[in-house]
């Protein structure tokens, strides 16, 4: 089957190629630097709140170890800090990279110069107040206690207006895209664009403005996380990988068909989870019951897009060696099909009664929000950056490093996670042993956890250190590309 | 943060226009690979044949954990659901409805029809409508209240030794059903302290047969002719405790 791959071949040197091929490349030049400023500015935000993550994260992570230690100041409690640092973890950063990324793909695949960068810019603003604001909030003591929505109602409007001026963005780009094929990762982008507002301003109006009654906004909150984490990144994220895969070793997505498939059951199935988080909570059993079945069911389009990814990328794998960008990608692209995979066996009735109070769902969140979509954001950012600054990365050393201690920190979290928290299921449920007994058998498991997340503080310093030279103009200049490994021979990967 | 960006000449005074210095200040854009594009790869048949195994299984698995897809039932198992049953009513809510007694039945057509003379309590209005609590026409024998339901009354009568003037009972045996007639008499003649015997649909259905020439209401006479104590054919006699389960069937009368 190998001998019947075809690989397009690159444009030849006739001379009427080259003018085609020189109208193309001055085409993607005028439409790249037309996105500088706009995505520059969501990752620099992104990056920012990084950082101010992972020094909140490691503040918790002291108070796990010593829990006495700042305990007199109020705003500066377990119960504030956790969910202010996740949130800056999903708004500030995840939601941020993500949008720059996808404003940078959009622009390129509608193949129009950017309009109206200002809806961007003051979208970006907005965003960046919301999330301060919702953070100054929290760290006060307004959070609203809702998983994932603690933002206190002001900075939730301050979020809803900047997307929609960036959704507006993404709308009017592609009712302006040049005419052709409207190509996967496109679908994907329009469809985040479209499904964020749908279930932030569900979740917002059924908690806080027409408040549902009780147990009902357990339902809504869980709705509203699994899907933040399916629709949102989980869209932004695939359509990514669809762009980044075949972009970098220059060949086709394996099969059209395939990604048909996998898009439309993916919309179908991701919109129906959430409420197998709630097993055997006093819910109508139907509820639980059908979440159950169409998280099974999102195995069809997980295993369509690892299918298609892997197809595309058979026969390429050496490439990983040298490309920064298809590395982090590829580890993504796997890690999401690993994240499926738990949340499947972890939606099972029999598994959740196990495990639905424990560490697991923690380690299976970093899986999806991290190992997968982070992971895809830093390649992405390693493809774009470079044609934003009009430079290279500085130092391949720097980027090794950031992707090894990357991909230790991530791994090593989430195998402590779903290890440590079935080990703590099973003590949970062991009736002869006294509550504090079963916490436990989590500790060691949890100190190993605080070695991961000093393996990713390095990586995100080092990656913000290499993105500030990038910034301030001190990469280099040579038209090769920065590669992890030197040159043995031509990869073939054009990056 | 654009004013962090290097004051590189090749960026300053960005003109869409140039494309001299494309080439050396996008190196990355001219070595790219082309645009990603789509394959036209068939998809595989055993791939169709898994996914259509995986979509079965997920119905069914709705179906049989779906917990009959009822607002209440929160077991997945499909057990019963959980309602705040009546008592005596054990089985699913579908077998409620028709559980109710008959006396359950007629406080449901009273209210509908009879309560707006009578009241609720059964009282009547002192001068207007004569009262049904207490009443010796309803609760002697079964005869006269189905006469009285069937064709109607109208003139001067005396309850309980009060006299009540010329308001008019209409006839009910073209509205009302001949078990509705038997369920509302069953309700008035065991309600508000009276303890009298329930009526049957074969009885209302045989005095229907028999008064069928009859055109127009009874008066006071009419329904003092008939013995006090004579009883609808086919009704049950009046038990003396007024022990009579309501819920009997009427093809078989309960024996006090």
């Amino acid at each position: 089957m190998s001998t019947t791959v075809e690989i397009e071949p690159e444009p030849l040197l006739s001379p009427a190629d080259v003018t085609a091929a020189e109208v193309d490349r001055v085409e993607r030049a005028l439409i790249d630097s037309s996105t500088r400023l706009p995505v520059l500015v969501f990752y620099t935000s992104a990056i920012a709140w990084l950082i101010l993550s992972t020094l909140l994260s490691i503040v918790t992570a002291l108070k796990l170890h010593a829990p006495d230690t700042l305990a007199e100041v109020p705003f500066l409690t377990w119960g504030r800090l956790s969910p202010a640092q996740f949130d800056i973890l999903i708004y500030g950063w995840a939601s941020m990279a993500g949008m720059g990324t996808a404003i940078w793909l959009m622009a390129r695949l509608c193949r129009t110069t950017l309009r109206h960068p200002l809806l961007l810019i003051s979208g970006a603003a907005f965003w960046n107040l919301g999330v301060l604001m919702g953070t100054v909030g929290i760290l006060a003591g307004g959070s609203t206690g809702y998983e994932w929505l603690e933002y206190p109602g002001y900075a939730a409007v301050a979020l809803f207006c900047a997307y929609l001026l960036i959704m507006t963005w993404g709308l009017i780009m592609f009712r302006f895209r040049r005419r052709g094929h409207v190509y996967i990762t496109q679908w994907y982008l329009l469809g985040a664009f479209l499904w964020f507002p749908w279930l932030y301003a569900a979740a917002q109006l059924m908690l806080f403005v027409f408040p549902v009654q009780g147990v009902m906004q357990a339902a809504v909150n869980w709705w509203f996380a699994n899907n933040l984490l399916f629709l949102w990144f989980g869209s932004i994220g695939l359509g990514t990988a669809y762009y980044m895969i075949p972009k970098v070793i220059g060949r086709p997505v394996h099969s059209y068909y395939l990604a048909t498939l996998g898009f439309w059951t993916f919309a179908l199935f991701s919109s129906w989870t959430g409420m197998q988080r709630l097993i055997d909570g006093p819910f109508p059993a139907w509820m639980v019951t059908a979440s159950i079945a169409a998280t099974i069911l999102t195995l069809i389009p997980v295993a369509t897009v690892g299918l298609n990814h892997h197809m595309t990328m058979r026969g390429f794998f050496p490439l990983l060696r040298y490309s920064p960008t298809l590395r982090f990608t590829v580890f993504g692209a796997i890690s999401y099909t690993a994240f499926s995979f738990v949340g499947v066996m972890m939606s099972l009735r029999s598994m959740a009664r196990l495990v639905h109070f424990t560490e697991v769902s923690v380690g299976y969140t970093y899986l999806g929000l991290y190992a997968f979509f982070t992971m895809v954001m830093f390649g992405s950012m390693y493809y774009i950056v470079p044609r934003l600054v009009g430079r290279e990365w500085r130092y391949a050393s720097l980027i090794k490093l950031h992707f090894w201690s990357a991909t230790y920190g991530i791994g090593l979290m989430v195998l402590l996670l779903l290890v440590g928290g079935f080990a703590q299921g099973v003590s949970l449920n062991d009736p002869t042993l006294p509550f504090s007994e079963s916490m436990d058998t989590i500790a060691p498991y949890l100190r190993g956890r605080s070695l991961s997340g000093l393996l990713l503080t390095i990586s995100h310093f080092v990656f913000a250190f290499h993105f500030g030279l990038m910034l301030l103009g001190f990469g280099r200049t040579a038209s090769v590309p920065t590669f992890l490994n030197p040159l043995e021979r031509e990869p073939g990967g054009g990056h | 943060m654009t004013g962090h960006l290097p004051p590189n000449p090749q960026h300053q005074g960005m003109d869409y226009g140039e494309t001299e210095a494309l080439h050396e200040s996008h190196a990355a854009i001219v070595r790219e690979k082309v645009e990603p594009r789509m394959g036209r790869e068939p998809l595989s048949l055993w791939l169709i044949t898994i996914y259509g195994l995986a979509v079965f299984f997920g119905g069914a698995y709705l179906g049989r954990y779906g917990g009959n897809w009822s607002g209440d039932g929160l077991d997945y198992l499909g057990g019963a659901p959980r309602v705040a049953s009546h008592a005596g009513a054990g089985g699913a809510a579908a077998e409620q409805t028709t559980e109710l007694t008959p006396a359950q039945k007629g406080a449901k057509i009273f209210s509908a029809n009879c309560a707006t003379c009578h009241q609720a309590n059964g009282l009547g209005v002192a001068g207007q409508y004569p009262p049904l609590a207490g009443s010796e026409i309803v609760i002697g024998g079964s005869r006269r209240p189905v006469m009285i339901l069937l064709k109607g009354l109208q003139g001067p009568l005396t309850v309980k030794g009060q006299k009540f003037g010329s308001a008019v009972m209409q006839p009910w045996d073209k509205t009302l059903t001949d078990q509705k007639i038997a369920d509302v008499l069953t309700y008035v003649r065991q309600e508000w302290g009276n303890t009298a015997s329930p009526i049957s649909a074969e009885g209302v259905a045989a005095m229907r047969k028999e008064l069928a020439s009859r055109a127009e209401s009874w008066t006071e006479p009419d329904i003092l002719a008939v013995p006090a104590t004579e009883d609808a054919p086919g009704a049950a006699p009046a038990a003396p405790g007024g022990e009579a389960k309501p819920g009997a069937s009427p093809a078989a009368p309960p024996k006090a």
